[in-house]
């Protein structure tokens, strides 16, 4: 009883400071500039905390440190990819012609980057439209996520815990926008940094040492199960078979899909606008590397690692500790290895991890309807009230989220965050890599682009990508079968599919048509 | 190699290690550079 009493004081310290930040965005927020891109003279280290919080939510850690227990260390893969590719590559490549790009066009918003340097209305509308549709659902499961873990952890009613976050979140996000989202963002990250590098130490300390936990896991490699052996389980201290069905989604779906998607993450993009030069962005690598090392690889690692406290301590494998649901094994370790204290503090730090990846998506829902959709698409760039209407937007959102986490099945919303990442890859992230690097790309070939990737990467996970096909059920319906292609393409991520499909289209189609004048791509990439 | 027989594992711990650690060598080495480099007005 003693831990609540210090779980419900710790929540509500972590709640004031939450306010006082929001409250200082509020006052900073004075121009749309600030709303939209805080002013684009953030910090380094705000910004790099702020990203890898966005980044990072709860289900990063406890779905795929749920996958690493499951599956084992295959995963650092994936901790890899997001920070050669997720942080250095997207900070020194990506982010600093971004920024400049951004700030030579105007640009608030990365729709509004995209359809400036195309020259096309349509680009931005259709990309605001596809964040504002899709989004959601990507934002819904992160709210389940939070929302389950309140109801367990301060147990309150589920449907009090989904409004208490929202309300919370949407607060601070509407009020003090941009400036307000990355300083509360700032101040998760650093919990959620303290709470995992204690977490990393323990694990290892309990199961003695590095190299003598690794190598207590490698022997379990004889008790993985004979039904996951025969999908291509091999152990949890290596790569599942080739060509595997384990494999092929490890491979495809979570190396490849999310760590490549992550380029073309419009929320995660939209920061690189908001410092006030390159070298900011390269100061931010020194800490965005380690504080994504801290998250991702700490959880994988020690989701791996359960395996071999619960053998010790309970002769079973995590996976039957948490009853066979992958989503249970982090929260059952450590409930069960940690101090109590400790668990009091890790369950701040998801708190933390759900509200600062909500405060980003929240915030640019708003400014993908309000901005990009409705001024710059319906309105016709005409000025009005930006920042008004996207308020607004941010609370249809917002709404739209709740109820998308109350009405789709609960199959679909597991599967959400992987259909987000690579359908924003597919429609993204050719034409945001041609925007950049390719002054021969054209209007018409970005628009292609953006439309071949978004429907092909729709096409692939309605009709032919097993896990989204079946528990969409459209294809069921249409044709009376899940998935109509079978075998190992089922097991090819939209992702693979879709995102060259898009990029093929949008290379031969500006090659055959005019190229944008001289003078707009000077603008663009200034002298 | 650190208790994990499959290169693929441990190389990927290792490069995992090493570019978190590349990132802060790259950060601090760049900390002070490019100053010239046109701010917001």
């Amino acid at each position: 009883m003693a831990s609540s009493m210090v779980l419900g004081i710790a929540v509500l310290i972590y709640l004031m400071i939450t306010f006082y930040l929001g409250w200082l965005g509020y006052k900073q927020t004075k121009s749309t500039d600030d709303f939209m891109v805080a002013g684009r003279k953030v910090n380094p280290f705000i910004l790099a905390l702020s990203y890898g919080a966005a980044f990072i939510s709860t289900s990063a850690i406890i779905g795929f440190g749920g996958y690493a227990g499951a599956y084992g260390m295959g995963i650092l893969w994936l901790v890899f990819m997001n920070i050669f590719v997720g942080i250095f590559i997207a900070f020194v490549v990506f982010g600093s012609r971004t920024r400049r790009m951004g700030l030579n066009l105007k640009a608030v918003t990365f729709p509004e980057l995209l359809g400036k340097r195309f020259q096309s209305r349509f680009i931005q509308g259709f990309s605001g439209l596809l964040i504002a549709v899709f989004m959601p659902l990507y934002a819904s499961s992160v709210l389940i996520g939070g929302a389950r873990f309140m109801e367990t952890a301060l147990s309150i009613d589920y449907n009090t815990a989904v409004l208490l976050l929202t309300i919370i979140t949407a607060a601070y996000v509407i009020t003090g926008g941009l400036i307000a989202v990355m300083y509360t963002d700032a101040m998760q990250g650093t919990l959620m940094f303290i709470g995992m590098a204690i977490l990393m130490v323990f694990t290892y300390a309990k199961l003695g040492g590095v190299t003598s936990a690794h190598l207590a896991l490698t022997n379990l490699a004889s008790l993985v199960p004979e039904a996951m052996a025969q999908q291509g389980h091999t152990g949890w201290t290596s790569m599942p078979a080739f060509g595997s069905p384990i494999w092929w989604t490890l491979v495809s779906t979570i190396i490849l899909g999310v760590g490549v998607g992550v380029l073309a993450q419009p929320q995660l993009a939209v920061r690189f606008m908001t410092v006030k030069n390159t070298t900011s962005l390269k100061r931010a690598v020194l800490s965005g590397g380690p504080f994504i090392f801290m998250m991702v690889g700490v959880a994988y690692v020690v989701g791996a690692l359960s395996n071999v406290y619960f053998f010790r301590e309970k002769g079973m494998l995590s996976f039957d500790v948490a009853g066979g649901n992958i989503d249970k094994i982090m929260p059952e370790y450590i409930n069960s290895a940690m101090p109590d204290l400790f668990v009091v503090f890790f369950m701040l730090t998801l708190l933390a991890a759900a509200m600062s990846t909500l405060s980003s998506q929240f915030h640019n829902m708003g400014t993908a309807i309000g901005h990009d959709l409705y001024r710059e698409y319906l309105m016709r760039g005409k000025i009005g009230h930006t920042v008004n209407i996207t308020k607004l937007g941010i609370a249809v959102t917002i709404l739209l989220s709740v109820v998308l986490a109350y009405v789709l099945p609960a199959g679909i919303i597991a599967r959400a965050t992987a259909i987000f990442f690579g359908l924003c890859a597919a429609a993204f992230l050719p034409m945001y890599i041609g925007a950049l690097f390719w002054k021969r790309m054209t209007r018409e070939g970005a628009i292609a682009s953006l439309v071949v990737g978004t429907f092909s990467s729709l096409a692939w996970l309605t009709f032919v990508h097993a896990k989204e096909a079946t528990a969409l059920g459209i294809s069921q319906a249409i044709f009376g079968q899940p998935t109509l292609l079978t075998g190992t393409w089922t097991l090819v991520d939209p992702i693979l599919v879709a995102t060259p499909l898009s990029m093929i289209v949008g290379i031969v189609i500006s090659f055959i048509t005019k190229p944008i004048s001289k003078d707009h791509i000077e603008k663009c990439f200034g002298k | 190699m650190l208790g994990i027989d499959d290169p693929q594992i441990w190389v990927v711990y290792i490069l995992c290690v090493v570019s978190a650690i590349g990132c802060m060598i790259y950060g601090a080495l760049n900390w002070n550079k490019g100053n010239e480099e046109e701010d917001v007005k």
